[in-house]
């Protein structure tokens, strides 16, 4: 619809074959993107109806030009070409701005829907008991243990976002490095006090932290005994802090290293308890007995899981902290904010998914 | 000729529910079991011993992490019904080591390392000093580590 109506508009007012192409790549490019088109074909009604009251004289004047034309046709064309180049260019770089802005605001509500998203579908999603309960339409218990954490979790998001948004202004700023140190600080201590609220979720429902249930789906996919593995997250960040000295690479390389060995003898203590589990669950005479027998002994085995997610998020923090004593201020700071710039695209990655347009069924 | 061989599922899957990795002991660790007793013992023969219950699957991560590093533990298992006991000794082998380290001694829970005799501490204290890098030299100076 766009491209028609110019092509159609141009021709009545300029009165005479004129290359449409500018005016049809940037056609182009809004067709592509449909909600851009109704507020991109305002404006080029407006620029339109612009030039209309600006060439409406020389509309009207154009035939008792067209004699003078014949007499001077090569300037005049010259001109006039020049004039409308002008002209296109003009309403280029109006569209191109209007394009811009459409951009920004649509950039601003996404975050905020997705953060919407988050908090409102976590409220759902535990009232009825998790996931899957919500998807058989169960009315689950309420655990206010669990209620609890996605409250604070909320709060510390917030909390997160403002505190990245300060690092990227500081290092941009080039503040000083005790000023710096602060920064890095207060960032460090934020994780520690998410391990805490971890803890506590753990011990209220062990099942939520382990399959991250507070997380958008992409950061779960990611998920190591509920939350990031560590070996995997130093790999990511590593180039982020570059230049560094001989030295820190190699106590980088040996810091995952470290991490590696303590995820794999963590990821085999799960595996046995796994096992183990699965063989007290079955145990006994699974088609003649309708109950659990060792009903005990399975309870015991999901308390220790308590105490790997507990290890896991040890093991989270002490990574953290030897990263902090091998690198200068100013790559700490870089680490941390990559870190969190990491996990902020994690969760647009996640929303993009869930919203992005499918074939109708 | 082929002789007819009652097949089990035994045969096919060698654990009872089949995981590829084989999370049965087929290490060089020495196991044994620890009581009231021998814990003393125990502890002065061996360069690095983890006490742990029974079918403890922490126990388990201590002892992957500790092989994972070439390291020889001796892994001993404490009956549920001992477990008060063998905490009693360690602690008794704690107090009596005055430069054992700042352990304190009311809170100690199985899993618990001894290295070189003295009491090191549990998997949190092995993973901390490993990611910090002083685990290594330490199993070394007590003989658990060569090279």
């Amino acid at each position: 619809m766009n491209t028609t109506s110019a092509q159609f508009v141009t021709t009545r007012r300029i009165g005479v074959y004129e290359p449409i192409h500018q005016i049809s790549t940037w056609g182009e490019n809004f067709k592509s993107n449909s909600n851009l088109n109704t507020s991109s074909s305002l404006i080029l009604e407006d620029t339109k109806l612009d030039n209309q009251s600006e060439d409406a004289s020389h509309g009207t004047m154009a035939p008792s030009n067209q004699y003078d034309q014949e007499a001077s046709k090569p300037a005049d064309k010259v001109l006039r070409r020049l004039a409308q180049n002008r002209e296109a260019a003009r309403k280029s770089r109006l569209r191109k701005k209007a394009y811009v802005q459409q951009l920004e605001t649509s950039r601003l509500k996404l975050i905020q829907l997705e953060q919407e998203l988050e908090r409102a579908r976590h409220q759902g999603l535990y009232m009825a008991g998790g996931l899957d309960a919500s998807h058989l339409g169960f009315p689950g218990t309420v655990n206010s243990g669990i209620t609890a954490f996605e409250m604070e979790y909320g709060h510390w998001m917030e909390e997160q976002n403002k505190q990245i948004g300060d690092l990227r202004t500081a290092l941009n700023a080039h503040i000083s490095d005790v000023e710096l140190r602060m920064l890095v600080e207060n960032g460090l201590e934020h994780y520690t006090k998410f391990f805490r609220m971890k803890g506590s979720a753990a011990s209220a429902d062990v099942f939520y932290v382990m399959s991250g249930m507070w997380k958008t789906s992409a950061e779960r996919f990611f998920s190591w005994i509920g939350g990031f593995r560590p070996s995997d997250l130093l790999k990511v960040l590593l180039p982020q802090l570059d230049p560094m000295t001989e030295q820190q690479l190699m106590e980088v390389y040996n810091l995952q290293q470290s991490c590696q060995q303590a995820e794999d003898a963590l990821t085999q203590g799960m595996e046995k308890l796994t096992l183990t589990l699965a063989e007290t669950v079955a145990a006994g005479r699974l088609v003649e007995d309708s109950y659990l027998p060792h009903v005990a002994s399975a309870m015991d085995k999901l308390e220790s899981l308590v105490g790997f997610v507990n290890q896991a998020d040890h093991l989270r923090q002490e990574a953290l902290q030897q990263m902090y004593r091998i690198l200068t201020v100013r790559q700490a700071a870089r680490g941390l904010l990559a870190l969190g710039e990491y996990f902020q695209r994690l969760r647009a990655l996640s929303s993009l998914w869930a919203t992005r347009p499918r074939e109708p069924a | 000729m082929h002789q007819a061989i009652p097949y089990s599922y035994k045969t096919y899957f060698p654990t009872t529910i089949g995981l590829s990795r084989d999370t049965s002991t087929t290490t060089t660790t020495t196991t044994s079991v620890a009581d009231a007793t021998n814990v003393g013992k125990l502890v002065s023969e061996n360069a690095v011993i983890v006490f742990g219950r029974r079918g403890c699957c922490m126990c388990h991560v201590v002892k992957r992490l500790l092989q994972g590093l070439g390291v020889n533990p001796t892994v001993s298992e404490v009956d549920d019904q001992d477990e008060a006991a063998v905490i009693n000794q360690v602690l008794k082998i704690n107090g009596v080591d005055q430069e054992s380290g700042g352990q304190d001694g009311s809170s100690v829970q199985f899993p618990v390392v001894f290295v070189g005799g003295k009491l090191f501490g549990g998997l949190e204290r092995v993973m901390a000093t490993h990611i910090s890098g002083e685990l290594v030299p330490i199993l070394k100076e007590a003989g658990a580590l060569w090279l």
